[in-house]
Parts: structure tokens; C-alpha cells; sequence
């Protein structure tokens, strides 16, 4: 049962148009450098700007949803934590919903360990904290797909580490979780990859295949090693691993 | 003034200059055309003066004597004294001038008339004037409650020279705080009779939409319109307002 | 809390439909219709229009703000008000328009005009200072073209009309004129308050709320365009006021949780009340020369506005 189906979206001058299929239940990260592509994918997923191509999910097309089934359908996260409105997290993940749910909720305030800071005017939390607030807020309609835009960055270890299982159990009942990653080192925790340079989807396949590829090491300019990785020497056919 | 009078009966033809619009309206009752040198512009356009057509056969000024000079008076008109630099040329060049005090009764429009007869060398031309005013004298009715109404609800002193001709055409003006009408006093205490001012309807201010509210015009009391130019000065005009006005009664 | 605002709401109408009181007993006394008439044809087009005005200016504050992202926008400072009453003066004194809807449909028309050179001067997203500097040129350059206008305008009684239409004022008008400014108001004021929840989506940022199926742009256009006709229309009547617009959105939000959107339906009630009682005041100075509504509002709303500027540091440096 398919969940996702793109056919032929893209953005002029930034992402050529491709083909995409996720299933329910897939962990996918996309990979690449900055200003390759990965946040217009998901940006042209969510029919955010320029939407060219089509989206589907569960055979609905998106464009024609209805604004009040398009929350159950997908939630986007972008990179940008800014919220310039003092607004209580409370509320923030309230607009997550459709209608006023206060146990749902409390669920994610539990879930993102934001009891404390409940109640505090979300502009004045560190990044940090306002991070894990928006993230609650794209979890809580529990929307078939997430399209979540570096969720992981500058947070600290005990969280990439509690979202990352956050996202696995999402995946594990049955949403659709598309990441863009900038920190090579949680990709291993990913199903599928998708490696997206030059405004086009260059690999898709397994995280481990991936990053051993050739590909991978020119797109990087870097290279495996022992112990991580170094940066790749160029035209240097006998540099040991 | 006989001095004036007999040096004017030995000179040649009197040019006369009036640098005001209330002062023009004197000349341009009493004087021969020959006699006018320049009236005021405001007495050439049709907003603001009823003798406009008259007034625009002159050559107009722009109420001091500079703009007058090249029409060459020998008299000079003012109202209220003509500024400085009218003083300082007139007296330079030797003219002779006329000041008109602001009229504040019916007497004074009447010696204003005698003055300008006199300037322009017979005192007998303001005499048919003078006799008109001594028929509505004679014969005034009684007076009714009575608001003059102008733009915003303007309206003019209970002893002012405009309530006089009021009471020649046998209307009481109301004494009003501030000179001025309100919409809730017009609807409690309307007055028997409403002077309305015509004095510029078709351009908008504020004043005239005031005007159209449904209150300024109470139901009980009887509206009439008024042509507002002539009450601006309130001077020899009048005569013809109170006659229109007596009628209407 | 919205009980409470409620409350105040009636006791403002009440207050300043029957005060003060002693004319109306009098003119009870010597007609029982007058009083009615008095109230009827006097007193509620004032107090409607003070009750409506200062609703629109909330709704219309708390909108711009939401759509500019920015606590400061209103209707005074991006200019929509005195492009308003440069459009209203426009209209009537140099097109010698009579209709009171005409003149409404002016006045939106030079709260648009105003609004779009905003727009183009400093953007949609531009930062506080910007949009301060941006806002408050554009609105004194049209509150100089205004007092222009008047002063050259035919009728020589103009020129004194600059303070009423700079500053407001509600004296003597009649219920079509306040018909004439408030249909217009509340039809726009109420197609606001449908975008409601639109506008508190846009707190999560345009990319969030375009992801929703919310179009941003549009959005914005039609926030534009409905605060345009809604102020246009109350400026026609009463002259440019300012600073409910300003303040009422603040408090409108602080009793919607922060909710920028949400806080229209406050901003209204208070702002309402606030107008009322502005007006309240003038019409209880005892002096023989009125003093415009724009000062009172100015009065209470200058060391708020002092106040936002001061807290709005403190919260970028924090």
C-alpha cells in the first residue's frame, strides 16, 4: 500500500522535476549539500511555492484537498524556528489540530518534555526548546506524512537522540517520515536515503550502499576512514582509506 | 469734509480706487463708471459678491494700492485702514483717501453712504438711498423669533448691524452662545422663521454638510433661503435683502 | 475576560448614548418625541459611529499586524488613515462628490493607494524599523497632501476642516453619513474575521500555513484590500484617528493568548470602548472650542506606544 505518490515535481532553477514513491512506514532522509535541493523537495511536497508535477497521498491529490483535510494529510516542519508572536507552546501545538483536543495535547507536551515550559511565551524558549514546541506541533494531527526540514540540527544529544526514536515509532504506525539530515552521523538510524545535489535526487537506496558510494564521496568532497570521515584528496588514486 | 468737498468741485474728474469689498460696494452703488478707477476682485467674482456683474466692467485689485497704482486714482476707499504700505504711498504720492469705519449699526451704513457721496463731489447722489431706508424705517413690522444659519452653524450677534436689518424685516435674532446654533438647540427650541445662507452651497467644507443634516433644518420652522453675499458686509445691499425678506413673510 | 469586556462594552453605548443626561430630560419635559428625536437623530449616529470606528480600527489593527508579522502596524502608522482622509478630502472638496457612499468608496481608495506604496517601499516581511520609517513617511506625506488639498481646495471654509479630518471628529453627524461609513465597516470588518484562523496559522510562518492550503499572498492581498474599504469608510465620516488601531490589537492579544488572529474579535470590544470613551471626554470638556478625538486617543496612547517600543527592545536584545 503505497502512501505517497509524486510524479514529476520541481521547481524551476532550483529542483528538477522528478518521480518519487514512499511507502507507509518508510524512514527516509535526504542528504546533500546546502542549497542542493533537499528543502525544495519538501518544500514542493508540501505545495509550498511553485508547485509543478503532482502529489498524492493515498490516491488524494493534494492540491485538491479541502484546507481542512489537508492537516490530516501532512505536516511540514521548516528549518526556521522563529515564532514572533508570544504565544503559549500550549497553543503553538494546539494549531496542530483541527479542534480543541487538550489530552492530545498534554500527550506531546509529555512526549518533548515541555511540561515546565508549557505555559511560557514560545519567543522567549531557547532555539532548542522552541525546536522540540514546533516539532510537537507538526506530530500532534498525526498526518500521514511528515516532511520535516532539519529537525535535528543544534539540539543537543539527549534530544537528536529522543526525536530520532520519536520519528521511528511514527514510522513504525504507519506515517510516512521524510527528513532532510545536515549531521551525516544519525543517517545509519534511516531505512532509505535519498542523496539530492545540483537540484536533482542523485541516489535513492539504502543508507549504508550510499554513503559508500562514489557518488557520495564526490557530492561531499569527503571520504570514509577507520574511525569517520576525512576530507577526500583529490586526484590522489593511492590515498590509503 | 467741506474742505474736501469744494477742492474736488475745483478739480478735474475723480478717480476713485476701493481696495475692499464692503467699501466697494458704496462706490459702486454711488459713482459714474467714469469715476471708478478699481474695485476689489472679491466684488468681480460671482462667489462672493452680488454685484459681480458691475464689478467685473472695472479693473480689479488685490486690496492694496500697489495692484491699484496703475490704474491711476486720485481717491483712495478703504475699510478698516488699508494696510501699511497703502498708507505709506498714498501719503507719498500725495492722495487723497477715504477710510470707512466697520459699520455696527444701521446709522453707520447710512453715514458711509453720505461719506462717499461727499468724496465723489455731491452729497445729494446717496439721497434716494437714504430715503429708502427712512420708508423701511417707517413702516417695520413686528418682530419674530429668528436664527440666521450659516455654514456650521454660524450665526451672526444679537446686536451686531446684520441682526438690525433682521429687525427692519421684522425678525428677532435669537441670542445664541457663542454666536453659534447647535443641532440639539434647533431641535428643542426651533425659531419661527430660519435664514438659511446661499454664501458659496455648491462648494464642499465640512460647514455645509453640517447644513444637510436633518436636524438644521426643523420641521416647525419656516426656512427661508437667503442669498449670504450681501450679508458678508452687511452694508447698502441690505435694503434689497430686507425687501425680499419682508415679502417673504 | 471577554464577559467582562462585554460588560464595558454596554456600559460605553449606554453611557455615551445618555450623557449628558440634563438636555434630554428637558427636551423630554417640553416634547416627549423631542427627546426621541434628540437621541435618534443626534445621539446615535455619534455613538454609533464612536462604537463602530473604534471596532474597525481593532479589527483592521490586528489583522495588518498579524499580516505583517509585526506588533507595530496599524492603521495610523502604515498611512492607511491618512491616506484615507486624503482620499475622502480629495473626493469631496476637489471632485465635489455629495454621497456619503462615494465619499466612503474615496477613502478606501486612498487607504489602498497608501497601503500598496508600503508595501512596495519597505515589503511584506520587512523588520520593524523599516516598516516604522516606511509607514510613518508615507503617513505624513499624506497628512501634508491633506492639509494641501484643503488649502487650495474652492471653497475657502476648507482649510479649517484640516484638524477634523486629521484628527477626527465625531460631532453633527447625521445616520447616513453614519450608515455610509459603517455598512461598508462591517461588511469588510466581518469578511476580516473570517480569515480568523488563517491569521493565527501565519504565527507558525508562511511556509507552515502555505503547507495548510493557506495561499499567503492572497491572504495578504485581501487583508490589504478589506482594511482598506473598513478604515476608508470610517475616515470619510469622521476623519482620521489615531492609535486605537494601534493599542486595541495589543490588548486584543493578550486576552487571545498571542494569538494574532484570534485577537480580532478583542481588539474590536476594546477598541469600541475605548473610542467611546475618548469621545466621551471631548464631549465633557468644558470648553466652547471642541477639541478633536484624535487628541484624547493620543493623550492614552502615546506612552502605550512608548511602552510597546520599550518591551520590543527587550525582547530582541534578551
Amino acid at each position: 500500500m503505497t502512501s505517497l505518490v509524486a510524479r514529476q515535481i520541481g521547481i524551476p532553477g532550483r529542483l528538477q522535476p522528478a518521480d518519487l514513491d514512499v511507502q507507509a512506514g518508510e524512514l527516509v532522509a535526504l542528504v546533500g549539500p546546502n542549497g542542493g535541493g533537499k528543502t525544495s523537495l519538501l518544500r514542493v511536497l508540501a505545495r509550498i511555492e511553485n508547485a509543478s508535477g503532482v502529489v498524492a497521498i493515498d490516491g488524494e491529490d493534494l492540491d485538491l484537498a479541502p484546507l481542512s483535510r489537508r492537516r490530516r494529510l501532512l505536516s511540514f516542519l521548516p528549518a526556521s524556528r522563529d515564532v514572533i508572536w508570544p504565544i503559549a507552546p500550549r497553543d503553538v501545538i494546539a494549531l496542530g489540530l483541527d479542534g480543541p483536543n487538550p489530552a492530545r495535547v498534554d500527550e506531546l507536551i509529555g512526549l518533548l518534555e515541555l511540561g515546565s515550559l508549557a505555559d511560557r511565551p514560545v519567543n522567549r524558549l531557547s532555539t532548542g526548546e522552541r525546536a522540540r514546541v514546533l516539532l510537537a506541533r507538526a506530530l500532534v494531527g498525526n498526518p500521514k506524512i511528515l516532511l520535516l526540514d532539519e529537525p535535528l540540527s543544534n539540539l543537543d544529544p539527549y534530544w537528536v537522540l529522543r526525536i530520532l526514536s520519536i520519528l521511528e515509532i511514527a514510522a513504525h504506525s504507519g506515517q510516512s517520515v521524510l527528513v532532510a539530515l545536515h549531521d551525516l552521523g544519525q543517517l545509519p538510524r534511516f531505512g532509505r536515503a535519498l542523496l539530492i545535489a545540483d537540484g536533482q535526487v542523485q541516489m535513492d537506496e539504502a543508507p549504508a550502499s550510499l554513503m559508500a558510494s562514489e557518488r557520495f564521496e564526490q557530492v561531499f568532497r569527503i571520504q570514509a576512514t577507520q574511525g569517520g570521515w576525512e576530507v577526500r584528496r583529490q586526484a590522489d588514486p593511492q590515498s590509503s582509506p | 469734509m467741506p474742505g474736501f468737498a469744494s477742492l474736488l468741485v475745483a478739480s478735474a474728474a475723480v478717480r476713485v480706487a476701493s481696495l475692499n469689498m464692503c467699501s466697494d460696494e458704496y462706490l459702486l452703488l454711488l459713482a459714474r463708471p467714469q469715476e471708478i478707477a478699481s474695485v476689489s476682485r472679491l466684488s468681480r467674482d460671482p462667489a462672493d459678491s452680488s454685484l459681480w456683474r458691475l464689478g467685473q466692467r472695472f479693473p480689479g485689485n488685490r486690496g492694496n494700492l500697489e495692484s491699484a497704482l496703475k490704474t491711476r486714482p486720485n481717491l483712495l476707499i478703504t475699510m478698516g485702514g488699508g494696510g501699511k504700505s497703502t498708507a505709506l504711498i498714498a501719503g507719498k504720492m500725495g492722495l487723497r483717501t477715504l477710510d470707512l469705519p466697520f459699520p455696527s449699526t444701521i446709522q453707520d451704513v447710512a453715514n458711509g453712504m453720505t461719506l462717499v457721496a461727499q468724496a465723489l463731489g455731491d452729497e445729494r447722489r446717496a439721497l434716494p438711498w437714504k430715503a429708502r431706508l427712512a420708508r423701511l424705517q417707517r413702516s417695520a413690522p413686528a418682530t419674530r423669533d429668528a436664527i440666521f444659519l450659516g455654514a456650521g452653524g454660524n450665526s451672526v450677534g444679537v446686536q451686531s448691524v446684520e441682526a438690525g436689518w433682521m429687525r427692519l424685516a421684522g425678525l428677532k435674532q435669537r441670542s445664541l452662545p457663542g454666536g453659534r446654533a447647535s443641532l440639539e438647540m434647533l431641535a428643542t427650541r426651533p425659531p419661527a422663521v430660519l435664514l438659511r445662507s446661499a454664501y458659496r452651497r455648491s462648494e464642499r467644507s465640512l460647514g455645509q454638510t453640517w447644513l444637510e443634516h436633518p436636524l438644521a433644518s426643523p420641521k416647525s420652522s419656516k426656512i427661508v433661503t437667503v442669498d449670504g453675499r450681501p450679508w458678508t458686509c452687511a452694508g447698502p445691499l441690505m435694503l434689497g435683502e430686507v425687501d425680499r425678506l419682508r415679502s417673504q413673510m | 475576560m471577554r464577559l467582562l469586556l462585554i460588560f464595558l462594552l454596554l456600559v460605553a453605548a449606554v453611557g455615551h448614548l445618555l450623557l449628558p443626561f440634563g438636555p434630554l430630560r428637558e427636551a423630554q419635559a417640553v416634547d416627549p418625541e423631542l427627546a426621541d428625536l434628540i437621541l435618534i437623530q443626534l445621539r446615535l449616529p455619534r455613538t454609533l459611529l464612536a462604537l463602530g470606528y473604534g471596532a474597525t480600527l481593532g479589527i483592521s489593527g490586528a489583522a495588518l499586524q498579524a499580516m505583517f508579522a509585526n506588533p507595530l502596524a496599524s492603521p495610523d502608522i502604515s498611512g492607511a488613515s491618512s491616506g484615507a482622509a486624503l482620499g475622502a478630502v480629495i473626493g469631496g472638496y476637489w471632485l465635489g462628490l455629495t454621497q456619503p457612499l462615494l465619499l466612503a468608496a474615496c477613502g478606501a481608495a486612498g487607504a489602498l493607494g497608501i497601503l500598496t506604496l508600503l508595501i512596495a517601499l519597505a515589503g511584506r516581511r520587512a523588520d520593524t524599523t523599516t516598516l516604522l520609517l516606511a509607514g510613518l513617511a508615507l503617513a505624513l506625506a499624506a497628512g501634508a497632501a491633506t492639509s494641501l488639498a484643503l488649502a487650495l481646495a474652492p471653497s475657502p471654509f476648507a482649510f479649517y476642516d484640516a484638524y477634523d479630518w486629521l484628527m477626527g471628529n465625531f460631532a453633527d453627524r447625521s445616520l447616513a453619513q453614519a450608515a455610509a461609513a459603517l455598512v461598508p465597516a462591517s461588511v469588510a470588518s466581518i469578511l476580516l474575521l473570517r480569515r480568523a484562523h488563517a491569521l493565527d496559522l501565519t504565527a507558525l510562518g508562511e511556509d507552515v500555513a502555505a503547507s495548510l492550503g493557506i495561499k499567503p499572498r492572497r491572504l495578504g492581498l485581501e487583508v490589504i484590500a478589506l482594511s482598506a474599504i473598513a478604515v476608508g469608510a470610517c475616515v470619510s465620516v469622521a476623519g482620521a484617528i489615531g492609535f486605537v488601531g494601534l493599542v486595541a490589537p495589543v490588548f486584543g492579544r493578550s486576552i487571545s493568548r498571542g494569538h494574532p488572529g484570534s485577537a480580532m474579535v478583542p481588539a474590536a470590544l476594546i477598541g469600541a470602548i475605548l473610542l467611546a470613551a475618548a469621545d466621551l471626554v471631548v464631549r465633557s470638556v468644558p470648553l466652547d472650542r471642541p477639541i478633536p478625538v484624535g487628541v484624547v486617543t493620543a493623550l492614552f496612547g502615546t506612552p502605550l506606544f512608548v511602552w510597546l517600543v520599550v518591551t520590543m527592545r527587550r525582547r530582541v536584545t534578551a
